[in-house]
């Protein structure tokens, strides 16, 4: 059966000529746009999907992409989970790097903070399937290994009735691929490779989730900063679909994306 | 690979538990375990599969619909599993503004496929329906490359 499939994943390229369900089809009404369902498991896409379209543009220097180490026990919760996300965003970059001590070190990282936020157990396995994933190169197997960690994590989460920390996570991780593709655009633009931040339902959802969150994680300093401008980042990514953002424009998203994330990664004052 | 497969099983099983909209009954696990035997299909020409599943019911005649974010250049195949139930099914993609998209179709015993590559990036529509059988429990799954 699988050679059957093969052949057919692999007749893409004759997209256009084959028979579709397209023209059989309605379109669906405003009501069934309106209904739709968005879930933070499946509607956000991961960052391994956006870095894969931006590789097909550009040839990447992923090691450029790198940040320094981050702190890894701060007192609040809710920092702790959008640095684990935006962590989580590192690994993918380590990946499209090819760079297996930079993976694992990131993974002891993961570990850390899932420690302080009382997740481990499970990540604690998954963190030597990918140190082994990296010390044989299986690049494909750790990108899908780190997305699982990543839904573990937040299945932890919301186990111990945490289903504001798995918010914190998507946007952290969300929030670093942002700045990490904003840059490249940002240093290599073109019209195309803007057109890829386009993400106008992403954002709204995003909003919605953090304008969701409980008073408290809400009132946190860390959380404060990324709602205050999100909505900035919303104005630059939810351009019409046939036009793309101007240089400047992704300059700015770049830079307001890297002052949250230093925001958020900012050591604790003692 | 072998034991790549079995912590893919451990996550799946792992990532049921909790969270609502993934497979959680018995039903939309066997489902994602139908939609996955397919998917697996995709992996072999570089398709890298998503950890995340969306998982309901559907009745015949009452399609659901998934908001998801794709990028242009990228390759995707989403890929809907059902129980025995759920006879036929079949997948289609819509832009943002519900139109329905072209895409390539595939269908098999209570499963379905539509490989679709974007020419924009943003918000899609995936709409799952039973076109033969009765109410069944689903789950979508999607992979890209």
């Amino acid at each position: 059966m699988i050679p059957i499939f093969r052949r057919l994943a692999g007749s893409f390229a004759l997209f256009v000529l084959c028979a579709s369900a397209a023209g059989e089809t309605t379109p669906l009404t405003p009501a069934d746009i309106a209904d739709a369902a968005i879930t933070d498991e499946i509607s956000i896409p991961m960052p391994g999907e956006f870095m894969s379209a931006l590789s097909k543009l550009d040839k990447m220097d992923w090691k450029s992409k790198f940040r320094p180490p981050i702190f890894t026990n701060y007192p609040s919760r809710a920092q702790l989970a959008l640095n684990l996300g935006g962590l989580i965003a590192d690994g993918y970059v380590a990946i499209e790097a090819e760079d297996g001590p930079q993976v694992k070190n990131i993974g002891k990282d993961v570990l850390a903070i899932a420690k302080v936020l009382g997740v481990s157990k499970d990540v604690l396995e998954r963190s030597s399937s990918i140190a082994n994933f990296a010390d044989t190169a299986h690049w494909d197997q750790l990108k899908e290994e780190l997305e699982a960690t990543q839904n573990e994590v937040k299945t932890a989460m919301a186990e111990q009735k945490d289903q504001d920390l798995v918010t914190l996570v998507t946007v952290g991780g969300w929030l670093r691929a942002m700045e990490v593709i904003s840059g490249q655009v940002a240093t290599h633009y073109s019209p195309l490779g803007a057109k890829l931040l386009r993400q106008p339902g992403i954002v709204a959802f995003l909003i919605k989730r953090l304008d969701g969150l409980g008073d408290k994680v809400r009132a946190e300093p860390s959380v404060q900063a990324v709602r205050q401008k999100m909505v900035e980042i919303d104005k630059i990514i939810a351009f019409p679909l046939t036009s793309a953002p101007s240089a400047e424009d992704i300059k700015r998203l770049n830079a307001v994306t890297s002052e949250i994330l230093k925001e958020i990664s900012k050591k604790p004052s003692k | 690979m072998k034991r790549f497969a079995i912590s893919l099983i451990l996550s799946t099983a792992l990532s049921m538990a909790s969270i609502a909209k993934v497979a959680t009954t018995n039903d939309e696990v066997a489902a994602r375990n139908t939609a996955l035997e397919l998917a697996g299909a995709f992996g072999n020409d570089g398709f890298k599969l998503r950890d995340g599943n969306w998982a309901g019911t559907i009745a015949p005649g009452k399609p659901q619909v998934l908001q998801v974010n794709l990028y242009a250049g990228n390759q995707y195949w989403f890929t809907l599993g059902a129980t025995p139930a759920g006879k036929k099914l079949a997948v289609s993609v819509y832009d943002e503004t519900g139109k329905p998209l072209e895409t390539e179709p595939y269908q098999g015993a209570s499963v379905a496929a539509a490989g679709f590559a974007p020419q924009a990036s943003g918000p899609y529509y995936v709409k799952v329906e039973v076109v033969d059988g009765a109410s069944t429990a689903f789950c979508l799954i999607y992979s890209y490359k």
